[in-house]
């Protein structure tokens, strides 16, 4: 730990060690004490709408069968076989009531429970030699979800998946709950690029300074109706807990003329006013800010952005979030979703895709210009001379450290946490302090789980959230009582 | 020689859920619906030259990034799609991500695409890639009209960035649908890509 005190330290000054996004020594650790704690995102629930559905993520290097069974709960098993440890399951999605492994045909419900063994008698003497009932996959150290949002955490003694979001699910509900049904998902696109996982999240966090530069193109052709990209600077940006992003400030208006102006038809915004609390259409009716881009430590990133999807001056919304999931220390995946309100009508989730297909993903023009940003920053952290030089991450602060802006009180920006206007780093600076502060913790333990011990399976799914979704949880509960 | 049983070879078919890729794309509604009759046409017919020197045409204009004039070999009405393909069982009955793919274009959103490229400010092409698209395994099928080709292709592009980056591949097949009108045009087209998990930093590149 010694050698990396300093780099800490320097971190938390806002000062960062260039090298620190190049360093197969800082990886290790990154896997060792963040991705075996923090919850990560895998998914999204209604992409697994149907009794049997299966979606296989990782976490890091370890793969996940994600399935719904046929009460509807939702599961999370590693994808490992029991007796010679081969993945039972090789899609990436699909449709399965169990998963039989095809190296010795041992199979197992989408519960998780051994439902086969070959030979069972003849090779293992029955029940007295191996022990089949009840025995099932190894569960997800941890899984919930929150407005269907599906996480899992490495750590099975992890804070809640509420708590630890904490305050900042106040603004990711505003890109995942626009109605009482929810969202619905679609995708991922997956692509790999060769940067550090680290610097996604953080551009996505708060960096509305590279808007007017990078993004001059996208503003130039026309896709934007704000005619500079340097709007971005009488946004705010804000700060809860696990999570910050970045907003758009508004033109005058109420809440419903202020939605209206991103492209939110009235039927849209009907179903939002009866989800979001008052608090809520405060930040957007009374204080004037839009939610744009946002990410929630360690890995995961939102936008929400209104382009033009044809020739006129119409906008229309889209909502995309994101998993940077670490390959290595240069080399990230990519897992890209689309996502609208699941109630929306058929014609505006269409122009919403086709706004999302032309901003971020695989082919978004906004996308583009930003990778190969941080693909020239990841390649140029590698050599020696980026020990010696140490990124100013300041902006925002006097040398003293007083803001330059001062925190917006309650009565101008009604979200929780902290918040202030113009261009600064501060929520770069919040998550790699979060990032600092995991790397000095004791990595989790990884000892042997105790097996044998699921007579319905392996647990379910926990929901966290407020959507609909956790009434019919608890019907289901009642059910299986 | 018969070829019968080619749709199934080639996946433009596979798609499950009923009918082809752009049929299924969440933007194909207004694509050109014509299809394939009758097995490849010979390699030495006509209508096969005329489609092949099309695509071997085309491919220059891609390698040079000469994107106005690419813009202008696609119809009105073009439907540009490239499905995300996903890693399914074999009975699973479909192979790419419901709902979901890398492009689904129409003529406008393409031209914004290569608007953005012909600013000062399109960071991801400046400096430029050095591009080569490989173009073979070309064969061409009459449709029920003659102003009307299907020709499928196999590419492969190989993309270097900057000086010492690994180059980047990508490979796919190609189904279009080629229209007459002053000259042969693209009407439709489904890209249909064979990784799973793209290993290009994006696809700021046209296939």
């Amino acid at each position: 730990m010694t050698d990396h005190e300093a780099v800490f330290e320097a971190v938390r000054r806002g000062m960062i060690p260039a090298y620190i996004y190049n360093d197969s020594k800082l990886f290790a650790l990154e896997c060792d004490r963040i991705f075996s704690r923090a919850w990560v995102l895998v998914g999204h629930e209604s992409e697994i709408p149907q009794e049997g559905d299966y979606v296989v993520r990782r976490v890091l290097n370890d793969s996940f069968i994600i399935t719904r069974d046929s009460k509807g709960d939702i599961r999370a098993m590693f994808n490992m076989c029991l007796h010679r440890g081969m993945q039972v399951c090789r899609a990436e999605m699909g449709n399965a009531s169990n998963f039989r492994c095809p190296y010795h045909g041992w199979s197992y419900r989408n519960d998780g429970r051994i439902i086969g063994l070959p030979f069972h008698g003849e090779a293992y003497g029955g029940e007295h030699g191996f022990k089949k009932r009840g025995q099932t996959l190894l569960p997800a150290p941890n899984l919930a979800s929150y407005n269907g949002l599906i996480f899992i955490s490495m750590d099975p003694g992890a804070e809640p998946l509420d708590q630890y979001l904490g305050d900042f699910t106040f603004y990711l509900d505003f890109y995942t709950r626009q109605s009482k049904a929810g969202l619905e998902v679609r995708g991922p696109q997956r692509w790999r690029i060769k940067a550090n996982w680290k610097i996604g999240p953080e551009n996505f966090a708060g960096d509305m300074y590279h808007t007017p530069q990078t993004h001059t193109s996208v503003v130039e052709i026309g896709l934007f109706r704000e005619p500079k990209a340097e709007k971005r600077k009488d946004g705010a940006t804000y700060w809860a807990d696990k999570g910050g992003g970045t907003t758009y400030k508004l033109p005058p208006g109420d809440f419903r003329e202020r939605m209206r102006y991103v492209g939110y038809t009235d039927d849209m915004i009907d179903r939002i006013k009866e989800v979001w609390t008052p608090d809520q259409q405060r930040l957007v009716g009374d204080d004037g800010f839009m939610i744009s881009a946002a990410s929630c430590f360690p890995n995961m990133s939102m936008v929400h952005n209104w382009p033009k999807v044809e020739d006129g001056e119409n906008v229309l919304p889209f909502i995309s979030f994101r998993m940077w999931q670490p390959i290595s220390e240069h080399e990230t995946e990519v897992y890209s979703w689309f996502a609208v309100d699941a109630e929306a009508p058929e014609e505006y989730k269409k122009n919403s895709y086709k706004a999302y297909l032309m901003c971020f993903g695989s082919t978004g023009m906004f996308e583009q210009d930003d990778v190969e940003n941080w693909v020239s920053l990841t390649n140029s952290a590698a050599g020696s001379m980026a020990r010696r030089l140490q990124l100013n991450s300041r902006m925002g602060l006097l040398e003293d450290d007083t803001p330059v802006c001062k925190h917006l009180g309650p009565q101008v920006f009604h979200g929780p946490g902290v918040a202030q206007i113009g261009y600064n780093e501060a929520n770069q600076r919040a998550l790699l302090r979060l990032w600092a502060d995991y790397l000095e913790q004791p990595a989790v333990s990884t000892q042997a789980m105790r097996l044998g011990t699921g007579m319905d399976g392996i647990p379910p799914l926990i929901q966290t959230s407020c959507v609909d979704a956790s009434t019919m949880t608890a019907d289901r509960q009642v059910t299986r009582a | 020689m018969s070829t019968a049983g080619t749709d199934r070879v080639v996946g433009f078919r596979r798609a499950g859920r009923g009918g082809t890729y752009s049929e299924q794309a969440v933007l194909g509604g207004h694509a050109p619906r014509d299809h394939r009759v009758g097995d490849s046409l010979p390699f030495d017919d006509e209508r096969h030259l005329v489609a092949h020197r099309f695509l071997v045409d085309e491919a220059y204009l891609l390698d040079a990034q000469a994107y106005e004039e690419w813009l202008e070999l696609l119809t009105d009405d073009v439907h540009y799609v490239m499905p995300v393909r996903v890693t399914t069982a074999l009975g699973a009955g479909f192979d790419s991500s419901p709902g979901m793919a890398h492009f689904d274009e129409n003529k406008y959103s393409l031209s914004r695409r290569v608007a953005r490229f012909l600013t000062e400010h399109a960071w991801t092409e400046d400096p430029p890639s050095r591009l080569r698209h490989y173009v073979t395994n070309v064969r061409t099928f009459a449709t029920e009209k003659d102003d009307h080709l299907i020709v499928e292709s196999a590419e492969l592009l190989f993309r270097s960035r900057g000086d010492v980056n690994e180059a980047a591949l990508v490979s796919c097949g190609r189904e279009d649908l080629l229209r007459f009108e002053d000259r042969w045009k693209v009407a439709r087209r489904t890209i249909f890509i064979d990784e799973s998990v793209i290993r290009m930093q994006n696809l700021a590149i046209f296939l």
